[in-house]
């Protein structure tokens, strides 16, 4: 199924997927979301955000992104980190994206999303079987399966 | 530089620290059999992607699904292998093309 934009008619939260949220993850209100296009939610997002383009900005979203989740670990050395970020930033700087830094995007964007870091990595062979991401960025936690 | 065709080549990333982890290894592996492999860097360098990108299919099998470093390709026998966790013997095995 195609995913599509929806927009919470009461507080202007945008989600894209298959289907709206039942419930508005930020405002709580039930059964909100209406359909809206690119153009309407773009308009309602605008550029409040600020780019994610510098080394202290990205390790700040890893490092937020491993304590919100239970299951994960980033690396604890600051020179990994530090690496895999350059590699990181070099991919925004050149290909436009912040691609994975260890693998080598087709060119085919669709594709390559799945390379957008971090990417699905806790669904990966590599998860299972050494418990890390391809790049060694994030571990598993010890006692997790 | 080996021939085409005639190629054992390392795929690597200059700042990736897999391949740092793996290079002694390498470098073992061709002091014990005294050869060369061709250290292909892809991070930064295109034509070397494109090199990689031609043999995409066997390297991305090998590595679970995409492109990714550290990893070896035989031009002769068109095995590759692929990740850090790989021993010498697994990487003599695959220069020998056994
Ligand atoms: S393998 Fe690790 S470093 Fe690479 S994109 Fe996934 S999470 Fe990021």
């Amino acid at each position: 199924m195609a995913k599509m934009m929806w927009r919470c008619s009461v507080c202007g939260d945008i989600h894209y997927g298959n289907k709206p949220p039942e419930i508005c993850p930020t405002c709580g209100a039930a059964d909100a979301f209406v359909l809206t296009d690119f153009d309407e939610a773009m308009k309602i997002i605008g550029r409040r955000t600020g780019p994610l383009d510098s080394k202290e900005k990205v390790v700040a979203s890893w490092k937020d992104f491993a304590e919100r989740n239970g299951a994960i670990l980033l690396t604890e050395s600051d020179e990994e980190i530090d690496m895999l970020c350059s590699g990181v930033l070099e991919n925004l700087r050149n290909k436009g994206f912040r691609y994975c830094p260890c693998r080598i995007p087709s060119g085919n964007q669709l594709k390559d999303q799945a390379l957008i870091c971090p990417c699905n990595f806790m669904k990966q062979k590599n998860w299972g079987e050494l418990g890390e991401c391809w790049c060694g960025l994030f571990r598993k936690k010890e006692g997790r399966s | 530089m080996s021939e085409k065709g005639q190629r054992l080549i390392w795929f690597w990333g200059k700042e990736c620290p897999h391949c740092k982890q793996l290079r002694p290894t390498v470098e073992k592996l061709e002091a014990e059999m005294g050869i060369k492999l061709d250290h292909l860097e892809v991070w930064h360098n295109q034509e070397n992607q494109k090199i990689m990108q031609e043999y995409g299919d066997v390297i991305s099998d090998a590595c679970g699904g995409e492109l990714g470093v550290p990893a070896f390709y035989n031009e002769r026998t068109g095995k590759a292998i692929c990740g850090y966790k790989i021993s010498l013997e697994k990487m003599r095995s695959w220069a020998e093309g056994k």
